[in-house]
């Protein structure tokens, strides 16, 4: 008749914490029980048994690698129309292509600037008209970005001229590195700057740049009729 | 700086889109999960699968790791998922192939003991490795993944119980189990050889 204690034995003999008392316990029965040892025996060798094993070597795979590529190429992208300056291109041939359709002619005087027709006198009042207040609303918020940035300049200059006197105290290397740090930060921030407010204005335009190319169809038939 | 730092920096680096840290990320613990699927399916092929299958999730759940748990564990308890639905996936396969065959066989049966379990014994050029997976595929998914968290991740009957959602006497009856059913197997293996 095999021991009843056996499986409660050897089931706490594998536990990961055993207790003084009980390991002293189960010491004792070991000690005179001959089923309980051999039983102890043969679990202890199926788990040697299992320690044999040797890791093998994870056959060649890509290791996801295609589809990590893949799906983080997006970044590149998102850095975007504005980051990029890719702007600028569009704006110029925009322009461009203003000036050519109107034959406009552009004049910057105290008040901002001023935009008149070169080529024809009978374009209708109304267009006129439609014109002025285009012009009204751009010359304001171009004149507030002009003022954002400008402020932002004053403050600038008026750290530059600490940084050049603290400069000229301690004319050391370190002294010259922190201003150009400071420069290059404050570039950065009024490129940002920059940026967030020609992206307002053109935001903000996307009604005006529909004018005004209803303008130039306008314009377009007019000069078709005649 | 601790492999843990290491492996959280990795994973920053990947989620900032950094394909050398996640390949690296991969490779730090590809042996471990191959060799866990090797154990636990008992073939080179599904190996392969169950190892897919674990660093896709991960690549899939890497912004949820939050860090307040090991890496490690983490990956560890994606495998064990991704093994216990594969083990799933087979044994619907496998009943329902029978059913087909016209075979006479209850459904229960092929749930109680793992059909699909076939050691690959060609991969023994390591003799030792095929002696284990003869062994292990005596045990029942259930009992293999004890033996294979016990033995081979050295982890705490407590561990155990959490990550299998049963009680902790229940993870060592089981693992005790297991030890007895494996007995036999070694000691028919020792008689053979
Ligand atoms: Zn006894």
């Amino acid at each position: 008749m095999p021991c009843p204690k056996t499986p409660h034995l050897l089931q706490e003999y594998f536990s990961d914490d055993l207790a003084p008392l009980a390991g002293e316990e189960l010491e004792k029965h070991l000690a005179q029980c001959a089923d309980c040892n051999v039983e102890l025996e043969a679990l202890l060798t199926s788990q040697i048994s299992l320690q044999q094993w040797q890791d093998q070597q994870v056959p060649h795979w890509d290791r996801g690698l295609e589809l990590f590529k893949r799906e983080h190429r997006s970044p590149s992208h998102q850095i975007g129309f504005w980051n990029r300056w890719q702007w600028l291109p569009t704006a110029a041939s925009f322009a461009m292509l203003t000036i050519m359709v109107f034959s406009v002619s552009i004049a910057s005087s105290e008040s901002g600037f001023s935009i008149s027709f070169g080529g024809d006198d009978e374009i209708t009042e109304s267009v006129q008209e439609l014109f002025d207040q285009l012009q009204q609303t751009q010359r304001r918020e171009m004149a507030e970005l002009v003022a954002r940035v400008e402020s932002r300049q004053d403050s600038n200059n008026l750290q530059l001229l600490q940084a050049v006197v603290d400069q000229t105290q301690q004319a050391t290397a370190e002294n010259m590195d922190r201003v150009y740090a400071f420069f290059e930060q404050q570039r950065l921030i009024d490129l940002q700057d920059m940026r967030v407010g020609y992206q307002q204005l053109v935001e903000s335009d996307y009604e005006t740049i529909r004018s005004l190319e209803l303008l130039a169809q306008f314009v377009s038939y007019e000069s078709d009729v005649r | 700086m601790s492999l843990i730092d290491e492996d959280e920096a990795l994973i920053a680096a990947a989620l900032n889109g950094s394909a050398y840290a996640w390949e690296k990320l991969v490779k730090r613990y590809e042996s471990k999960i191959y060799n866990y699927g090797m154990r636990l399916t008992g073939n080179a092929a599904d190996a392969m699968d169950l190892m897919q299958e674990v660093f896709l999730g991960v690549y899939r759940n890497l912004h949820r790791f939050r860090g307040d748990a090991k890496f490690s564990s983490w990956i560890f308890r994606i495998a064990h998922n991704k093994a216990i639905d594969m083990n799933r996936r087979k044994r619907l396969m496998t009943a329902s192939t029978r059913v087909i065959d016209g075979e006479e066989s209850d459904v229960l049966d092929s749930i109680a003991s793992p059909p699909q379990y076939e050691p690959d014994t060609q991969i023994g050029e390591q003799q030792q490795n095929g002696q284990v997976l003869k062994m292990l595929s005596q045990l029942p998914m259930e009992q293999r993944l004890i033996v294979e968290l016990k033995v081979y991740q050295s982890q705490t009957f407590e561990e155990i119980a959490d990550m299998q959602d049963i009680s902790v006497n229940t993870a060592k009856t089981r693992f005790y189990t297991a030890l007895k059913k494996l007995k036999v197997v070694s000691e028919e293996n020792h008689a053979l050889s």
